[in-house]
């Protein structure tokens, strides 16, 4: 391993200070480390060498030597290279170190490596446990984060078919990560469930777009399954002493809360998706009862009547 | 064959370190120890490995200088390596998704505020709120996470969501952590005599017995995992169309994956999950073998109907 990093060591100072693209062949003969004699041993050591760097996130490009584009070689861009220093505080990196220990993707702890590239762990890092997990599918949510923060166009297949949208903002919430986008030629605002998302691919052109004026991702994801649709009506619904404390909790702060004294609570609810908040007042079984409006409680009653 | 892991996350390190020395001269070892997770041996290798790389040529004036000198690290002739390397996408989308997990949850302060402000303008277009964590915390965690660390019992009022019953239990609390947008408490359960986990807004109210217990220093492996049980329920149930979501959202076995249903079997805790699921789907899901959950399902409809009869 010593001789490996030693090597990569001296290919990077290379790239960095030869500013224009280099070809392999100049690379093998110039850099220490290289195997001058066997061909193909250079090559898969060079390809591998390569593969490492790009992943630790140097952008080593292939370009055209001169303008006639007769060969290729290898640089790295300065202004691609480096951190731009965001000048944290000792006491900002203590702040981040105990979030980085408190928050997991899918199990694994994430942003130690970030830690040490915006200049190291400040505090320790044992005997924590993990107190937050941001799901699976890291890999897929990061993809989409390059393709959010650099604006680059974002393909990918969803529910069976391939959409090309412009990524505006990735928002967490109820335990699922969102991409809030729209499509090339329509300007209405979507949002996909990125766990539900395959075969990403990102736009080669950074600022490929503007976002819309005034969008909020943040507002543009749903509370409740039965915000989305064009028409609210106001539901009124009794929850029992016994469920509704988690009814409440449930509803948060977007219903209006009237408490009887039994204990039971009358709650005012907006509902768009009439069929979702059906499914979810099923989950009260028979200690929640819809009053109001008459024709959606007939269509309750028709709900669970059927089956 | 790819370069290892280890090899990676050495030259990850080097990259990171060799930065903060350059621009932070006189550096002292334990410091830099300490920052990027060092023993003191490990660094001395590093710093040896910098010492005989450089620049093309490779002589004495190319190569990179890097010594300890009382204690303080040295490093010259290293320019090219003073800036910290950018971020990858990963690693700026873990650090300030983390940081904004935390600050949603109520638990961060100024310092983290700063600090996220900060990375959105190193990592972010400037003008919308592009990345959003939304996690707020239930009232009980502050005070069940204060419990598990302090080694307190707390006695409290829960209800199961599977089956709906209602137990006053005393837990002692292991961790409390929040995956796929619920927030649980892991603990050892004295009236169950056993390990459980439970779902923190399922908890309607917590108070200290005012006994103690020893907290256990290694940490508790924060997942949910369905393990099956002999008390389990199974079913077999036909989807039909829309119905299909189920296969996706729970863990299911599919049996038959036909071009107009979809047949599935799945062991539920309690047969109240499989009525409440059942009565959800309505016409376009239907019980194809499985007693006891028929039988749930039928009683939960005559309940809801007779209520409102």
């Amino acid at each position: 391993m010593q001789k490996v990093i030693e090597r990569i060591l001296n290919l990077l100072a290379y790239l960095l200070t030869v500013e224009r693209p280099v070809t392999a062949d100049q690379i093998r003969n110039t850099v220490a480390g290289y195997d001058r004699d066997n061909d193909s041993a250079f090559h898969r050591t060079f390809e591998r060498d390569k593969d490492l760097l790009r992943r630790l996130g140097i952008p080593i490009e292939r370009e055209a030597t001169d303008v006639f584009e007769v060969e290729f070689g290898y640089v790295v861009h300065d202004d691609q290279y480096g951190l731009q220093d965001p000048g944290l505080t000792d006491e900002e990196r203590t702040a981040l170190s105990l979030a980085v220990q408190a928050v997991g993707f899918g199990g694994r702890p994430s942003g130690q490596e970030a830690l040490m590239k915006l200049g190291g762990i400040v505090g320790s890092l044992e005997g924590t446990q993990l107190g937050a997990d941001l799901g699976e599918r890291a890999d897929t949510v990061a993809e989409a984060f390059g393709a959010v923060s650099e604006r680059r166009m974002l393909t990918f297949t969803y529910r069976g078919r391939s959409r090309r949208i412009r990524p505006y903002g990735l928002v967490h919430r109820r335990g699922h990560w969102y991409l809030v986008g729209s499509g090339t030629g329509a300007d209405e605002v979507r949002v996909y469930r990125l766990d539900r998302a395959t075969d990403l691919e990102i736009g080669d052109r950074a600022g490929a777009f503007i976002p819309p004026d005034n969008l909020n991702p943040a507002d543009e994801v749903l509370h409740h399954p039965w915000d989305a649709g064009d028409r609210t009506e106001t539901a009124t619904v009794v929850f029992d002493e016994e469920v509704a404390w988690i009814a409440e909790r449930e509803l948060g702060s977007r219903a209006t809360i009237t408490r009887h004294n039994d204990g039971s609570i009358e709650a005012e609810i907006d509902v768009a998706a009439p069929a979702a908040f059906l499914g979810w007042l099923v989950g009260f079984e028979d200690k929640a009862e819809l009053t109001s409006p008459r024709e959606l409680r007939r269509r309750f009653v028709s709900y669970v009547e059927a089956g | 064959m790819t370069n290892s892991p280890k090899t990676a996350g050495r030259i990850n390190r080097l990259l990171a370190m060799l930065p903060w020395v350059i621009g932070n001269p006189a550096s002292s070892v334990s410091e830099v120890c300490e920052r990027f997770g060092y023993t003191r041996s490990e660094l001395i290798r590093d710093l040896n490995t910098v010492f005989v790389c450089g620049l093309p040529g490779y002589g004495p004036g190319d190569l990179m200088d890097a010594s300890i000198d009382d204690d303080e690290i040295v490093v010259e002739m290293a320019d090219y390596f003073s800036r910290p390397l950018r971020l990858t996408a990963p690693e700026a989308l873990g650090i300030l998704a983390s940081g904004k997990a935390v600050q949603s949850a109520g638990s961060g302060g100024e310092a983290l505020d700063r600090a996220i402000a900060k990375l959105e303008r190193m990592l972010l277009p400037e003008g919308t709120d592009a990345v959003v964590v939304d996690l707020p915390e239930p009232e009980l965690v502050g005070e069940l996470r204060a419990a598990a660390i302090e080694g307190r019992v707390i006695q409290i009022d829960h209800t199961s969501v599977a089956s709906g019953e209602r137990k006053i239990r005393d837990i002692e609390p292991w961790a409390v952590y929040t995956t796929l947008g619920n927030w649980y408490v892991s603990a050892y359960c004295r009236s169950a005599n056993a390990e459980r986990v439970f779902r923190i807004d399922r908890i309607r109210n917590a108070m200290p017995t005012g006994d103690r217990f020893t907290p256990d220093p290694t940490p508790h492996e924060a997942a949910i995992r369905y393990t099956p049980g002999d008390d389990d329920v199974h079913v077999t149930i036909r989807l039909l169309g829309e119905a299909r979501w189920v296969a996706e959202y729970y863990p299911v076995d599919v049996i038959n994956d036909g071009p107009d249903a979809m047949t599935i079997r799945m062991s539920v805790g309690d047969a109240a999950v499989a009525a409440r699921l059942m009565i959800r789907l309505g016409e376009t899901a239907e019980i194809v073998d499985g007693s006891e959950a028929a039988t749930a399902t039928a009683d939960l409809r005559s309940r809801i109907l007779e209520r409102y009869s």
